[in-house]
């Protein structure tokens, strides 16, 4: 290497990433409207919508990040062949992820981190997911009588291949929302952590009301206008209940947990969904050429994991340990922000994260600080609603919550927002976005 | 004034099919003035959505090009079985069909049919004739299609061809899609389509009408050729015109070659060897 050169990287340094526009199709109800659509059919419906509303026709985005976490094998390169499908252009990069509920915030990050690096000027984010149009495996036995019967040399060997096969082993293996390393599924583990944490069934149901009357005011006003596309003859998330309150809320049976002790019910637990939904990352330049006023800064994204299997801690708990880290690198504290984004995956997640956050001993013993976070202005919280209300297809979240924030922030003519969601396998995505 | 015929609901086309292989048809030089109709047609939704995965097409908000076909071939079929119609309508064939959509048409929107039947005028092989089918909503044309069917008989070698466009500028085109059509295809599309014709659904049903084994039907290969084309092609503005050459026997293997243009596409379904061209499908648009 000759002396006088100079790394070209050592000399480049990290580009503002704006979050320029988002779309999504209105969340539906599973085995509703969307019953017959695949992951294939919403996300392409959900980048057409994009495309449409920022003029993208014909363009070669610098790379497309999308995932869904229910997903068909034959689905391995869903988002490639979602590209191949809509009018991007068809020489548009693309590539999968998954992380569970945080697909669509870590596709977002990924993104951004690119357009940052300057490998990419532009990009689409987001996420997609089926709860209707579940893949259905074969069961274990089965899968292994079949292919060992499909190694067999001779017809002997296959016979007896596919003779080991019971006839209980014919029955499919259907997805099943439970942990693999606990049997237990979501609702129970966080109704595990909500008893940990003395969470009441009033604040539970208080925070659902209020999801429903943010959202529905949101549509009021005009807010999704441009954010949602309908789809099959949908405008509107289908699990929103404008005139819902916590009278009737209060009526719903337990679901989750047991006895009296027992306080998550359908009506503070996110119901399964259909959707897709996708942002649109690129840097001020490429804004610029493309006529795109940013909404706002993607500043900064941190993900943290908590050892849940033995109970240490609770499976939903992770983003409790990745914002105080993301808040730290960034020398912010918690009331710092102008607006909360906590997925609700259960009214009991937000509320144990904020009470983790506010309590002293937690925040000393766990997360190692002086003090505690503190708490928030609950009148900043999920202020257009969230996933009680609009419902939650896994990795579509990520998006809806993206676009809506930075909406948000621009409207209010600049700000800052945090991003929590919590993920499956005790997992936990979170980020900040600047105005 | 013609006489319209207004259906309350999609008339089963299998009973079509049955009477109109029990009824003698005295062949004739006039059409009829008969239109039928059907208003306010809503989309069935799980219906649409297993013709788009028999077709491959996406489920999106907007309907495939094709599917209003699907709407309306049904009353094509009225049109057809009907009291002094001057073909049969069995063993007829689709020899080329004429799309132009205005705009895209939403999922949800109520969609006014209206069919009927023009141009009865000689082929080479026989004698042709054009089943026009308009769509609208609110009084806006949307869709509108012209499906040409041969019924064999008379030749007239000197009738004036609609012949296909050149397709010189496909030589170059080396690549393209490549589809395995198993046996079982013709009644797949007919379950979505209801387009029960017997020349599609087995050997023993199609041999009677002339044909060595069953068939593929012609808008389905259509439908997959535009369900690969279709981010490609502009979604509103379009015409789309096909010409079906050869039929396509089941099972066999097809490939498409696709030429592209800044307005307009054109392609050819073909045999994988590419001995037997299948049919010529060209795509213009506004620019």
């Amino acid at each position: 290497m000759a002396a006088s050169s100079v790394p070209r990287a050592a000399t480049r340094q990290p580009r503002r990433v704006a979050v320029l526009g988002g779309n999504r199709i209105p969340f539906a109800r599973a085995n509703g409207p969307y019953a017959q659509a695949s992951n294939q059919d919403m996300l392409t419906a959900a980048v057409d919508g994009l495309v449409a509303r920022f003029g993208l026709a014909g363009e070669r985005v610098g790379e497309v990040v999308a995932g869904a976490v229910l997903k068909h094998s034959a689905d391995f390169n869903l988002t490639r062949e979602t590209v191949l499908g809509s009018r991007l252009h068809p020489t548009t990069p693309a590539y999968d992820v998954q992380q569970a509920c945080g697909t669509g915030l870590e596709a977002a990050i990924l993104v951004a981190n690119k357009i940052a690096l300057g490998q990419i000027d532009s990009g689409i984010a987001g996420g997609v997911d089926s709860a209707s149009d579940a893949p259905i495996a074969v069961s274990e036995g089965l899968r292994q009588g079949l292919l060992a019967a499909n190694r067999a040399k001779s017809t002997a060997q296959r016979l007896k291949a596919l003779a080991s096969i019971r006839p209980t082993q014919l029955i499919p293996a259907i997805p099943q929302n439970v942990e693999p390393r606990t049997g237990l599924s979501m609702g129970e583990h966080m109704s595990q952590t909500a008893a940990r944490w003395s969470i009441t069934r009033e604040a539970q149901d208080e925070l659902a009301a209020a999801s429903h009357a943010h959202l529905a005011a949101a549509y009021e006003r005009g807010f999704f206008d441009d954010l949602v596309t309908g789809y099959l003859g949908v405008s509107k998330d289908t699990t929103l209940r404008p005139d819902t309150s916590t009278e009737k809320l209060a009526a719903l049976k337990p679901v989750f947990g047991k006895g009296d002790g027992a306080t998550m019910t359908a009506g503070n637990s996110t119901p399964l969904t259909d959707g897709a939904s996708v942002v649109l990352l690129g840097t001020e330049e490429w804004a610029a050429a493309h006529h795109l006023t940013p909404l706002a800064w993607f500043v900064d994204a941190e993900t943290a994991a908590v050892d849940y299997v033995h109970g240490d801690e609770g499976m939903l708990m992770a983003p409790a340990y990745a914002v105080p880290r993301l808040l730290a690198r960034n020398g912010l504290s918690l009331q710092d922000f102008d607006f909360y984004e906590i997925h609700e995956a259960f009214a009991a997640t937000v509320l144990t994260t904020l009470a983790a956050w506010e309590d002293a001993d937690f925040c000393r013993d766990r997360l190692g600080l002086d003090a505690p976070l503190g708490s928030i202005d609950r009148s900043r919280l999920n202020v257009n609603g969230s996933s009680l209300a609009a419902g939650h297809p896994f990795a579509a979240t990520g998006g809806r919550i993206v676009a809506s924030l930075a909406k948000q922030l621009s409207e209010a003519g600049g700000g800052r927002g945090l991003i929590s969601i919590c993920a499956a396998g005790g997992q936990g995505v979170v980020a900040i976005l600047e105005a | 004034m013609p006489k319209v015929i207004t259906l309350e609901a999609a008339p089963d086309l299998r009973q079509i099919y049955v009477s109109a292989a029990l009824k003698r048809r005295r062949v004739g030089d006039t059409l009829p003035d008969v239109r039928v109709a059907r208003a306010g047609v809503s989309v069935d939704v799980p219906g649409l959505a297993a013709y788009a995965r028999v077709c491959r097409l996406p489920l999106g908000a907007t309907l495939p090009l094709t599917y209003p076909h699907l709407l309306a071939f049904p009353l094509q079929m009225v049109v057809m079985a009907g009291d002094g119609f001057p073909l049969p309508l069995l063993g007829a064939v689709h020899v080329e069909n004429r799309i132009e959509v205005t705009r895209a048409v939403a999922v949800d929107e109520l969609l006014d049919i209206d069919v009927w039947a023009q141009d009865l005028r000689p082929h080479r092989r026989g004698t042709q004739v054009d089943l026009v089918s308009e769509v609208s909503t609110r009084g806006e044309l949307v869709w509108r299609g012209v499906s040409t069917y041969l019924a064999r008989g008379a030749e007239h070698p000197d009738a004036p061809r609609s012949e296909a466009p050149s397709t010189t500028p496909l030589a170059a085109v080396t690549g393209g899609p490549q589809w395995r059509l198993g046996d079982d295809t013709g009644r797949a599309y007919a379950g979505v389509s209801g387009d029960w014709n017997p020349i599609h659904l087995h050997a023993l049903t199609a041999r009677p009408l002339g044909f060595p084994g069953a068939i593929a039907h012609g808008m389905y290969t259509y439908a997959r050729a535009m369900g690969s084309l279709g981010p490609r092609l502009a979604p509103e503005g379009l015409t789309s015109r096909v010409w079906f050459r050869k039929p396509v026997p089941l099972p066999s293997t097809v490939r498409l070659r696709t030429a592209f243009a800044p307005e307009s596409t054109l392609s050819v379904l073909e045999s994988a060897s590419g001995d037997t061209e299948h049919a010529v499908v060209e795509n213009t648009w506004a620019p």
